[in-house]
């Protein structure tokens, strides 16, 4: 999976694209990334994953998900999807996270 | 679709092969993306309990994954070495949080029971198990 970081003026926003498959080997990577971003952005009160080429996600990736978004809204950092492919969205979906965060389809 | 089978070892490793696999003859059946992505993500979830917890991401532990489409029913059978768990004994819900982990659990069990129509599970000569899932793709 390839994770990149979309230049922003606006410090409080971060926009991140997704692309390929998030699954167990891939979502260690994307906390990771995500952890170090927001430790080096002070300020940072949004963030915007893009998802239109994000092909598949798997239980490991719904979990990582997850956890960032529960990680990050004690930080006052609000986590969302967006441009999401069906097939993603309904693994989302199946799963209840469309309720816990806004997931916006492509 | 006839019978087709892939054998793999116990490695996290080797889910995207399973994934591909999948997608692949899926495809030569029907062009329902969704239904396609959902049938992948049931069987790579039973794959990936199977290689963690029941084999303990051992990759000498050789693992067997076959489809077989009778009409329109995949049937989904995955040989494994180690002794059967049971998926049944999972709580219905997916834990947002797990106290002893402090992480998200349960979200792969979850996904195969909204997915998949019927799971068995049977214990084999030798303590080995074989998962049998059955799907309708044309309810």
């Amino acid at each position: 999976m390839q994770i990149e970081v979309i230049p922003e003026g606006d410090v409080q926003h971060l926009k991140l694209v997704l692309k390929g498959e998030l699954d167990a080997l891939t979502a260690p990577k994307l906390y990771e990334q995500l952890t170090q971003l927001v430790q080096s952005r002070p300020g940072l009160n949004r963030i915007t994953l893009h998802c239109r080429e994000l092909t598949y996600l798997s239980s490991a990736g719904a979990g990582i998900l997850l956890m960032c978004m529960d990680n990050f809204t004690p930080k006052g950092i609000s986590i969302e999807l967006a441009d999401v492919q069906p097939e993603v969205y309904n693994i989302l979906d199946l799963l209840g996270l469309t309720k816990l965060m806004p997931v916006h389809h492509a | 679709m006839p019978k087709t089978s892939l054998q793999f070892g116990a490695t996290t490793e080797n889910l995207p092969i399973v994934r591909h696999f999948v997608q692949n003859h899926l495809r030569s059946f029907t062009s329902d993306s969704v239904q396609i992505n959902q049938v992948t993500v049931a069987i790579e979830e039973l794959c990936a309990n199977s290689i963690l917890h029941a084999n303990k991401e051992d990759p000498e532990k050789e693992l067997r994954l076959e489809l077989r489409l009778q009409g329109t029913t995949l049937h989904i059978y995955l040989y494994d070495p180690a002794p059967p768990y049971d998926l049944h004994q999972y709580p219905q819900e997916p834990k947002l949080l797990r106290a002893d982990t402090n992480r998200p659990g349960g979200f792969g069990i979850f996904l195969i029971r909204r997915i998949i129509d019927r799971i068995d599970i049977r214990k084999r000569k030798g303590g080995s198990s074989v998962y049998h899932m059955v799907k309708d793709l044309n309810p």
